[in-house]
């Protein structure tokens, strides 16, 4: 993981073009571990059928009927 | 003059339906008070005050004409500076956007001009919508109205303080994590964040196109309902807006809270709390409880997974926006603005895809433990005392300074990704005089039932009325 910053820039920089605008963006970008730690605690919930359509359904699934 | 001002909207509108005030009077009020505030709190972007006299003179007519007047008739009002109105000003909060002028106006200007109100400014606001705090590099930082180096909350900073100061009787604010009622709650008036879908979109500057919501801030639960009636509501030129039915959000407001059951969290919201939050919230309970609700301490479920998917999906859709201006001029932003968009280049496509499939499912979860045991829940919208613009200034602070700067929307954001109602109202005031919210969400579609809540919260309080420091 010590080379992840580098890292990290270096693949924007391949994708997108785009540089690191300044310390706050490198710090946050650094950051990124901390998203990938929490992502990897919630690997195996994702259902195989999951879609991201089915937000709007569950909105009216779950809506209340009557104040 | 002033005292015209301290009317509520809904009292501004009757007051002029029934001539007891005009609404030119109402203009020349707000008028005096950005005159008095503005200077301290930098809550106006821009001011129209040749075309808002020409809109209250001809609000003015329509009434001697005993012509039908809609329900914000002669209401003068000013919003956040990213409402699209063909041919005006539309900053964005942006030196990129310093000059730009849309072609088309927004629906909810729109629906809220066909119901009577004019605009008579553009309010201050975080750039591109994307600060908790209200810091502007371009056109100044906004001030808290009550204690003005402390925040305002963001991102419609403005809105907040300019309602809070009665320079303006609303204003519409827009919420991707926070940015109504944060405001609302640092500012100490009531600001609602709809249901996702609930209200159009069209012609509001976007941000995430998951989590963007366009929703009021006024200074009562009465006065926002009154909004709500007016924009919320299927609408074609926003294919992504609810055909769901609008009901009378003030027939709701009977202060009757018989049988309710108020959930409150015991993780996650009052991680971190300061004291006289938990204070002023516990205070608060106790009211809703005289008027009949019941109050169940609860843990919720998923919470890991709503703070870290929603976090993914908004960095991922403000960085795909921002793309072309954070290659070809990144320093136009804020230092804390371009630095938080940075990252979003960084998170692999299946991570934003797994938390857009998955936000279904969670909310699916959710709402059956939490809405099976109660109908609505209550939180600080802020956790902490509100801190102040130099203590989150990430451009000049020292490193670490952004994750004050992130704690202050901690409370708002799940409601975004879960796409639930929430409003915050005043509860009180911190040892430093500045307000403290008090958040109310509830099922989707539940507006009716969280301003139910808040109004019912504002008829035994008085936190609401009161008017802050900067206009004595």
């Amino acid at each position: 993981m010590d080379d992840f910053p580098a890292a990290t820039e270096a693949a924007i920089h391949r994708w997108f073009g785009i540089e690191p605008p300044n310390d706050p963006g490198r710090r946050m970008a650094a950051d990124l571990v901390r998203t990938i730690a929490a992502f990897e605690k919630l690997r195996g919930t994702l259902v195989f059928e999951d879609e991201p359509s089915s937000f709007e359904s569950a909105l009216q699934a779950t809506k209340e009927s009557a104040p | 003059m002033t005292a015209l001002a301290d009317l509520s909207l809904t009292e501004a509108a009757e007051a002029v339906r029934t001539g007891q005030a005009t609404s030119l009077e109402l203009l020349d009020a707000c008028w005096a008070n950005i005159d008095k505030a503005n200077p301290t709190l930098n809550a106006t972007i821009w001011l129209d005050r040749p075309q808002a006299e020409a809109d209250a003179r001809a609000a003015d007519l329509a009434v001697r004409d005993k012509r039908p007047l809609g329900k914000l008739h002669g209401v003068p009002m000013a919003h956040k500076d990213m409402y699209y109105q063909a041919g005006r000003l539309s900053t964005a909060g942006s030196a990129l956007r310093r000059d730009w002028r849309p072609a088309i106006t927004g629906t909810a200007v729109a629906r809220m001009a066909a119901e009577g109100a004019y605009v008579f400014g553009g309010l201050n606001m975080a750039e591109f919508a994307q600060n908790p705090t209200g810091h502007n590099k371009t056109f100044g930082d906004c001030h808290n109205p009550w204690n003005p180096p402390y925040i305002t909350g963001g991102s419609s900073s403005g809105s907040g303080a300019a309602v809070a100061a009665r320079m303006t009787f609303a204003a519409l604010g827009s919420d991707t994590g926070g940015s109504i009622r944060l405001p609302a709650a640092a500012c100490g008036v009531t600001g609602i964040k709809p249901t996702q879908t609930r209200v159009s979109r069209y012609g509001a500057m976007p941000l995430s196109f998951t989590h963007d919501n366009v929703g009021p801030l006024c200074r009562s639960a009465r006065d926002c309902a009154r909004v709500m009636s007016v924009i919320a509501g299927y609408d074609p030129m926003d294919p992504t807006s609810a055909r769901e039915p609008v009901p009378d959000y003030e027939a709701a407001l009977t202060g009757d809270l018989k049988g309710l059951r108020i959930g409150v969290p015991e993780t996650y919201f009052l991680d971190g709390a300061d004291a006289p939050v938990v204070a002023a919230m516990e205070a608060a309970l106790k009211v809703l409880e005289g008027r009949g609700a019941s109050v169940t301490r609860m843990t919720l479920p998923l919470m890991d997974a709503v703070a870290t998917y929603g976090s993914i999906v908004s960095r991922v859709e403000a960085a795909t926006i921002h793309a072309q201006w954070m290659r070809d001029d990144p320093q136009a932003y804020g230092q804390h603005i371009s630095g938080r968009m940075y990252p979003g280049y960084a998170i692999p496509a299946p991570y934003y895809v797994e938390a857009l499939s998955r936000r279904g499912p969670v909310l699916r979860a959710f709402a059956a433990e939490v809405f099976g045991a109660v109908d609505v829940l209550v939180t600080p919208t802020i956790a902490s005392v509100l801190p102040t613009l130099a203590d989150t200034d990430i451009d000049h602070g020292p490193a670490g300074t952004e994750h004050r700067f992130m704690a202050v929307s901690a409370n708002t954001r799940p409601f975004n990704y879960l796409g639930l109602p929430a409003v915050s109202v005043n509860c009180g005031f911190d040892p430093n005089g500045c307000p403290i919210g008090l958040q109310i969400a509830g099922r989707p579609f539940a507006e009716g039932r969280v301003l139910q809540v808040a109004d019912a919260y504002q008829r035994d309080t008085d936190w609401h009325t009161r008017k802050p420091g900067v206009l004595s």
